[in-house]
């Protein structure tokens, strides 16, 4: 009966045999997966400089040399989780047909088959939360309720572990299928023969270049030259320095265009209060620093205000203290920040009242901000209201 | 080895889950768990048979040169996705000119027209380089022998 052992085994649920190209093989899904945990260990070590740079207190200081190590790095977070979307799928889509795989039917490697998928399920579901919530928080979209910044730190320690386990699991495989050539079979389901129009070295080709087209068209929207081509990028230099939290947001727009604005500043029981006018008193330097966002964008900006230093030295404190910075903002994320001692004695640490010659616009942070190499965007305070020297 | 990264990897991942359970309110530790389990079953469910789909019936229905398209939807398939947050412009906030100032569409339309042109022309390399195309290059039944080789993979 031919014909129903051929309906049969129509009906038969699709399994990994049902998949017959050569390019699903651990060959290719290894050498996938070897860029995908550089791009993953990048992000994580990348990540949590930026949280280490955000601790109010640091045991061991955040460097404030070099002056674009922030920006640098950040950048790197964004560009190698943008370069993992492709690779993820591409490597995912490699290794589809395990997805299929029946359970064992003894009890012990049934537990063991148990234990390995799911630390896979979860190494998928966290990898995938990062790489969407990343890319849709670098352009604002916040379509959660959760703190992202709480959530996407916790999730990232769940990844890396999940991903280490991953590799302790395959490490035999890995080892096999990098030692020898990409074309060779070995591991391979035998279904997988079929010759299709791409080739495995073909496909990796392409995934290569997938990754890069999605870094350079997202992520390098304000680098000086590559602006123009990443036409994807939520940001760009047209408007100059970029903006993330606008004086209309920050509802400060009545406070910093007042004239009763004054600046605050205490050390010990000495206070003193400085007009805008005052702070112009003192003298000027310039230097050209970056801003840099968590999100992946920087612009460098010739900034232009009194040093810091010399502001807090009117009150006689000395240098090596913590410095509290508070804005205008009556509310809202960084409306106080911290700035730790070595930032409050680096000589190019200002508190800018001009941006590239022009008196600072309401949005980049008028009256005065802070401006300080090699610091979180979000760190460096706008509309400066109060800057007390920490005992 | 293998044990050394199965422990560090249990000790992250479990350290991670008690941030994940104990820094936030339990509406916003549902709605994260929702972001995990959905992330999967979009992709397992969703996104997987669609593209495997499109793989299946591409390869059996389409002509050979149509495979050209699916070498073109490698790089631009997920370059797509990471498109659409600003293709939708949700993030997008009316004060601020310096967030979301592209054209965006125009841009992946760009992106679009030059991944096809570039597969279009980096299959007909291939075609050339390769012992098989330089022989049909100078055969006038190039189009039978390639009919042959359709058939034969069937």
């Amino acid at each position: 009966m031919k014909v129903s052992a051929t309906a049969a085994s129509r009906l038969t649920p699709p399994g990994p045999d049902s998949f017959g190209s050569r390019l699903r093989s651990a060959a290719v899904a290894a050498r996938v997966g070897l860029w995908l945990g550089v791009c993953f260990g990048l992000a994580m070590a990348t990540g949590l400089i930026s949280h280490y740079a955000q601790q109010p207190s640091q045991p061991v200081p955040f460097p404030t040399h070099p002056a674009w190590g922030y920006r640098v790095t950040q950048w790197l977070h964004v560009a190698s989780g943008t370069a993992a979307i492709p690779l993820l799928l591409v490597k995912l889509w490699v290794v589809f047909p395990r997805l299929l795989e029946r359970p064992p039917r003894t009890l012990r490697r049934l537990a063991l088959t148990v234990l390995e998928r799911g630390s896979i399920a979860i190494l998928v579901a966290s990898a995938i939360t990062q790489l969407t919530t990343g890319l849709l928080n670098v352009s604002q979209w916040y379509a959660w309720g959760f703190s992202f910044r709480r959530t996407h730190y916790a999730l990232a320690f769940v990844t890396i572990g999940a991903l280490l386990i991953h590799i302790a699991v395959k490490l035999p495989v890995i080892r096999d299928v990098l030692g020898i050539d990409i074309d060779a079979t070995m591991h391979d389901r035998p279904s997988a023969r079929h010759h299709g129009a791409l080739s495995r070295r073909g496909l990796l080709r392409l995934s290569w270049i997938a990754a890069g087209t999605a870094v350079l068209t997202s992520t390098v929207g304000t680098m000086p030259g590559l602006s123009r081509l990443s036409v994807l990028a939520p940001r760009s230099r047209a408007e100059g320095i970029p903006i993330n939290r606008t004086a209309a947001d920050a509802q400060v727009t009545t406070t910093a265009t007042s004239p009763d604005y004054r600046c605050e500043v205490t050390y010990a029981d000495q206070r003193l209060v400085l007009t805008r006018d005052d702070l112009l008193g003192f003298t000027q330097h310039t230097h050209t620093l970056p801003i840099a966002c968590v999100e992946g964008w920087s612009v460098a900006g010739r900034w232009t205000g009194p040093r810091l230093r010399d502001v807090l030295a009117a009150t006689g404190a000395p240098p090596g203290r913590d410095v509290r910075v508070s804005s205008l903002q009556q509310h809202g994320g960084s409306r106080v920040t911290i700035l730790p001692a070595d930032f409050v004695d680096d000589e190019r640490t200002l508190l800018a009242l001009a941006l590239d010659g022009e008196p600072l616009s309401l949005d980049h942070g008028y009256p005065a901000r802070l401006i300080a190499p090699n610091r979180p965007g979000a760190l460096q305070t706008k509309w400066v209201a109060r800057i007390e020297v920490l005992g | 080895m293998r044990a050394v990264l199965t422990t560090l990897g249990a000790a992250l991942a479990g350290y991670g889950a008690w941030l994940l359970l104990s820094r936030e309110s339990s509406a916003q530790v549902r709605e994260a768990l929702t972001w995990l389990a959905a992330s999967v079953i979009l992709h397992d469910a969703v996104l997987s048979p669609v593209v495997i789909a499109l793989g299946w019936f591409g390869g059996r229905l389409l002509p050979r040169w149509a495979a050209v398209g699916g070498a073109a939807l490698v790089v631009l398939g997920p370059v797509t996705l990471i498109a659409i947050p600003v293709l939708g412009r949700f993030g997008a906030d009316p004060t601020n000119p310096t967030l979301l100032g592209r054209d965006y569409w125009s841009g992946w339309l760009v992106i679009a027209v030059v991944t096809v042109i570039a597969a279009c022309v980096g299959a007909r390399w291939r075609e050339l380089r390769s012992p098989r195309g330089r022989q049909q290059e100078g055969r006038v039944h190039g189009a039978r022998a390639r009919r042959r080789r359709r058939s034969h993979r069937a």
